[in-house]
C-alpha cells in the first residue's frame, strides 16, 4: 500500500502542505473518495447494485447502530446494520441514515454529513472477517468492533437499541464462530487454523456450504497462511499491499480492483478520524461548557479501552500476555495495525544472508528482517556495522578486514591529534577546551547504572570518552543538540491551541532517540529498527506520532496544557509498550506513504545512520 | 493528597552545577555523584508545610547545557519560584548568572521569587567563588542567597522552604492575583475555610483564613 494506491489517489489533489496529518486534508479526501466511488456510494447505490445480481435475503437488520467518529455528541452517525445472504454467501452492511439525526447545527455536523458515507459498508463478505469483539461496558452502550483478516478494523458500532445478542445468534447460524481462548469477548470468525475444528465445523454448521463457497472464492491469506501466523493474528505479515491485491484478484464479483479500494478506504477512514480529531479539538475550545462532560465521557471511554488494549496485546502476542500493558496507555489506533513483531535475527538466518565471500546478498531483506525483529545480541557487534554504514553490504570479508585496519589507523591518527594538545595549547584553544569539558562532564553521566559503565575508574568510560572526543574532533560541526523542526501528528490543532506546537515535550524522544524511554535491552532493539531505514529514515518521527496518538484521548480529554503535557510525556518513560509503538508507527508510515515522506521538511535529521551525498558519514574534514 | 497551594519551581543554572542533585536530595534525601545528564526537563514534587498549611512544590529541573537554552526558556512560564544555581568551585558558572537572570527576566513572571544557590559548599577547599561574592551578587539583583551542598544536604531543605516562605508571604501581601495561574500558584482544594476553590476570587483567596 505504501506509496501505491494511497499516494496515487492523493496525487490528484493540489500540492501538499508540510503537515504530517495532511492526508486528512479535504482535497485529498475528495480525491480519494472519487477514486473509490463504490465505497462511497449511498444507500440507493446499494439497491442499484443489487438489481444487477441475484436477490438478497436480509436475515438480520437493526436500526440505530451508530458510529462515534468523535466523542462529540453531535458527531454521531446513526445507521442500519444488516446481514444478508446473496448467492449463498453471507454479507454485512452498514448504511448511515439519510440526513442529520442530531439537532446540532454546528459546523462539525455539517462536516459529518459531508463525509458520513465514507463509513458506509456496502457488502462485506463475512469470509473477510477475522474476528468480532464485543464490548458490554458497565456504563454506556454496547458496541462491537469488526476486524478483518487483513488486520483492518472498522470503527466501533454502538447499538442504541440493543441487538448484539441477536446479531451473534444470526451469525452463528451461517458462519463458524468460536470464542477466543484469550478473551471471552472476542469471537473468531472462520477460524480454521485447527484441522479438527475445521472438520467439526463442517458437521456442526448449517452455513458451512456458504463458507466453503466463500473460501474457494477467496482462497487467501488467513486460511491458507501458516498456522503460526494465523494464530497470532498476523495474517498480513507478508505486507498489506500484497495480501490486498491477492484478495482483489479473487474477488470476481466486483468490477474494479477491490484491493485498491480497500486501501483507499483505509486511508479515507483513517483521515476521517484524524480530521474529526482536529475538528473536535477546535470545537472543544470554542465550547468550554461542554468540555467537562466531554472529559468525563472520555474517562469512561478510557476505562473501557484499557480492557480492549489488554486484550489486543494478548491476542497479537500471546507469548507476552503476562506483561501487563502500560497502565497509562489508552488510545488505540483503531483502523490499521502494523505487522506482528518477529523474533530477532538468529545466527543461522544471518549466515544465510551471506554469500561465500561474505557479501550480504539481499540487504533489503536483511533490513526488513531487522526492522521486524531486531538482532540477536551476539550478532549485534557484527550486524550493527552494516546497519550503521561502517561496512557496505556488498563488501567481502576480505575487503572489510582491510577497511577496518585502515579505519583503526585513521582513528588513532585523529586521536593523537587531540591527545597531543598540551595544557598550554588548550588554554588558547577555546573551542577545544569547551568541547572537551562538555564531553568529560557528560561521559561520567552516561548510563553509569548499566554494568558495562559501572563503577569509578571504569575503563569503558575512558574508552567512551576517547571515542566521543575523537569523533567530535573528526566531525567538529556535528551539533550536540539537534532539534526536530517539524512534526505534525493529528493532535496538531490541539497543540496549536495550547501553545504546544514547539513539540518540546517530544524533544527528549527525538534528541536521544528514545534512550530514556525504554530499558537498555529495548533500546538496542529499537535502535536497530531505526537504523534499518526500512520504511523511512525518519521512522523515529512516526514513532513519536504513534505514541502521541495512543494518548490522544487522554491529552485532549484531560485538556492538558503545556506544563501538564510535558510532565505527562516525561512520565511515560518506562511505560510505553515498545512492540506496539513500533507496530503503530509502521501502520502510520504505511498509511502516510510518500505523503508522509514529503511532508517532513527537508533538512530534518534522519535517525542514524546519516547518509550524505558522498555516502555514509562522508563529511569534509574540518579539523582545525 | 490535598494542599492549600501548589507552587511551581524551576531550577536553573549552568550544566553540572548540581541542579538535579539538589532536587534529588530535596525529594528523595539521596545523593548521586553521577546523575544522568538532564535532557530538557525532569520533574520532582514534595509537600511542605508553611504556616500550618500543606503546600505542594512541583519542581522543574531543567537542562543546563547551552544547547538546550531555547528549550529551557519555555519552562519559565508560570513558575512562582526559581532556584538559580552555580558551582562555587567553577568560576564560570558564577560568571554566567547574569545571563540566566536575563532569561528569567524575559520569560518568567515578574513576581517570580529567585533564590541564588552556591552549590557544592562541601568542596570549599576548591572554592573559586567566595561567599561574599555570592552574597553581593544576590543583593545587587534582589535575590535570596544561600550556599548549599546537595552532597551533604546542607541547606538544601532550607533553600526550597525559604523560597516557598517568600512566595507565601507574597500571597499574604496580596501581590498575586490567584485567579491567574501564570503566577505559578494554584490554590488547592483542601479544608480552606472560606475561599478554597479560589479560581474566581482574587488576592484574598489565600490571605484570610487561619
Amino acid at each position: 500500500m505504501r506509496g501505491g494506491d494511497a499516494a496515487a489517489a492523493a496525487e490528484e489533489g493540489p500540492p501538499r502542505s508540510p503537515d504530517l496529518c495532511d492526508f486528512s486534508d479535504d482535497s485529498d479526501y475528495a480525491a480519494a473518495a472519487a477514486a473509490s466511488d463504490h465505497t462511497a456510494m449511498r444507500t440507493d447505490s446499494v439497491d442499484r447494485g443489487l438489481d444487477e445480481t441475484a436477490r438478497i435475503d436480509v436475515i438480520y437488520e437493526k436500526e440505530r447502530v451508530t458510529i462515534h467518529p468523535t466523542q462529540y455528541g453531535s458527531g454521531r452517525i446513526s445507521g442500519k446494520l444488516r446481514l444478508f445472504l446473496q448467492q449463498g454467501s453471507l454479507f454485512l452492511s452498514w448504511e448511515p441514515n439519510e440526513g442529520a439525526d442530531s439537532l446540532s447545527t454546528s459546523s462539525i455536523s455539517v462536516e459529518i454529513e459531508k463525509y458520513r458515507n465514507l463509513y458506509t459498508i456496502k457488502a462485506l463478505p463475512l469470509s473477510d472477517v477475522r474476528f468480532i469483539r464485543r464490548h458490554t461496558p458497565t456504563f454506556g452502550l454496547d458496541y462491537i468492533i469488526i476486524v478483518l483478516s487483513s488486520g483492518l478494523a472498522f470503527p466501533p458500532f454502538y447499538f442504541y437499541n440493543g441487538g448484539i445478542r441477536e446479531l451473534f445468534a444470526t451469525l452463528k447460524q451461517h458462519v463458524f464462530i468460536i470464542r477466543s481462548d484469550d478473551d471471552p469477548n472476542v469471537f473468531l470468525v472462520n477460524d480454521f487454523q485447527d484441522p479438527l475444528q475445521k472438520s467439526l465445523s463442517s458437521l456442526e454448521l448449517p452455513g458451512v456450504a456458504s463458507m466453503a463457497n466463500a473460501m474457494s472464492r477467496q482462497n487467501s491469506l488467513s486460511f491458507t497462511g501458516s498456522v503460526d501466523e494465523t494464530r497470532h493474528g498476523a495474517e498480513d505479515r507478508h505486507g498489506g499491499a500484497s495480501s490486498m491485491s491477492q484478495y482483489g484478484s479473487k474477488q470476481k464479483h466486483k468490477s474494479n480492483d477491490p484491493g485498491r479500494d480497500l486501501s483507499i478506504q483505509v486511508l479515507e477512514k483513517f483521515s476521517l478520524v484524524t480530521k474529526f480529531a482536529r475538528d473536535t479539538t477546535s470545537s472543544l475550545f470554542r465550547d468550554n461548557s461542554g468540555a467537562h462532560a466531554y472529559g468525563r465521557q472520555q474517562h469512561e471511554y478510557l476505562l473501557d479501552n484499557k480492557a480492549s488494549d489488554k486484550h489486543k496485546n494478548q491476542y497479537i502476542t500471546p507469548e507476552k500476555a503476562s506483561i501487563p500493558s502500560a497502565p497509562l496507555e489508552s488510545d488505540p489506533l483503531p483502523l490499521v495495525w502494523g505487522k506482528q513483531r518477529d523474533h530477532p535475527l538468529t545466527v543461522e538466518e544471518w549466515t544465510a544472508f551471506l554469500d561465500p565471500e561474505g557479501r550480504v546478498m539481499d540487504s533489503k531483506a536483511l533490513r526488513k528482517k531487522v526492522f521486524y525483529g531486531g538482532v540477536d545480541h551476539v550478532l549485534r557487534k557484527e550486524v550493527w556495522k552494516f546497519l550503521l554504514g561502517y561496512h557496505e553490504y556488498d563488501s567481502t570479508d576480505a575487503e572489510r578486514e582491510y577497511l577496518a585496519a585502515i579505519k583503526r589507523a585513521e582513528y588513532e591518527a585523529i586521536k593523537s591529534q587531540w591527545k597531543s594538545i598540551s595544557a598550554t595549547q588548550a588554554k588558547r584553544f577555546t573551542k577545544f577546551r569547551e568541547r572537551k569539558g562538555l564531553i568529560d562532564k557528560d561521559v561520567v553521566r552516561t548510563d553509569r547504572s548499566v554494568s558495562y559503565y559501572e563503577g569509578d575508574d571504569n575503563r569503558n568510560v575512558v574508552v567512551l570518552r576517547d571515542i566521543l572526543l575523537t569523533y567530535s574532533f573528526y566531525n567538529f560541526d556535528l551539533g550536540y543538540c539537534q532539534l526536530v523542526e517539524l512534526l505534525d501528528p493529528p493532535l496538531h490543532n490541539y497543540f496549536r491551541q495550547n501553545d504546544c506546537l514547539n513539540y518540546f515535550f517530544c524533544f527528549r524522544w527525538v534528541l536521544i532517540q528514545f534512550k530514556r524511554e525504554f530499558s537498555f535491552d529495548q533500546i538496542m532493539l529499537l535502535w536497530e529498527v531505526l537504523w534499518t531505514h526500512y520504511l523511512s529514515e525518519h521512522f523515529h518521527l512516526y514513532l513519536c506520532v504513534a505514541i502521541l496518538k495512543r494518548y490522544r484521548q487522554r491529552i485532549i480529554g484531560e485538556q492538558m496544557d503545556f506544563d501538564t503535557l510535558l510532565k505527562f510525556i516525561n512520565e511515560l518513560s518506562g511505560q510505553i509498550n515498545l512492540d506496539r509503538a513500533i507496530q503503530d508507527a509502521e501502520a502510520l508510515c504505511t498509511i502516510a506513504g510518500e505523503n508522509g515522506a514529503s511532508c517532513i521538511p527537508p533538512g530534518t535529521p534522519p535517525s542514524m545512520p546519516i547518509e550524505t551525498d558522498g555516502g555514509l558519514y562522508v563529511q569534509e574534514d574540518e579539523v582545525l | 493528597m490535598s494542599y492549600a497551594y501548589l507552587f511551581k519551581y524551576i531550577i536553573i543554572g549552568d550544566t553540572g552545577v548540581g541542579k538535579s542533585c539538589l532536587l534529588l536530595q530535596f525529594t528523595d534525601k539521596r545523593f548521586r555523584s553521577d546523575h544522568d545528564l538532564t535532557i530538557g526537563v525532569e520533574f520532582g514534587a514534595r509537600m511542605i508545610t508553611i504556616d500550618n498549611k500543606p503546600i505542594k512544590l512541583q519542581i522543574w529541573d531543567t537542562a543546563g547545557q547551552e544547547s538546550f537554552r531555547s528549550i529551557t526558556r519555555s519552562y519559565y512560564r508560570g513558575a512562582a519560584g526559581a532556584l538559580l544555581v552555580y558551582d562555587i568551585t567553577r568560576r564560570e558558572t558564577f560568571n554566567h548568572l547574569a545571563s540566566w537572570l536575563e532569561d528569567a527576566r524575559q520569560h518568567a513572571n515578574a513576581n517570580m521569587t529567585v533564590m541564588l544557590i552556591g552549590n557544592k559548599c562541601d568542596l570549599s577547599h576548591r572554592r573559586a567563588v567566595s561567599y561574599e561574592e555570592g552574597e553581593q551578587f544576590a543583593k545587587e539583583h534582589g535575590l535570596v542567597f544561600m550556599e548549599a551542598s546537595a552532597k551533604t544536604a546542607q541547606n538544601v531543605e532550607e533553600a526550597f522552604i525559604k523560597t516557598a516562605g517568600t512566595i507565601y508571604k507574597k500571597i499574604q501581601d496580596g501581590i498575586f492575583d490567584l485567579s491567574n495561574e501564570s503566577n505559578g500558584i494554584k490554590p488547592g482544594y483542601t479544608v480552606h475555610n472560606s475561599s478554597g476553590g479560589g479560581a474566581g476570587s482574587s488576592s484574598q483567596a489565600g490571605g484570610c483564613c487561619s
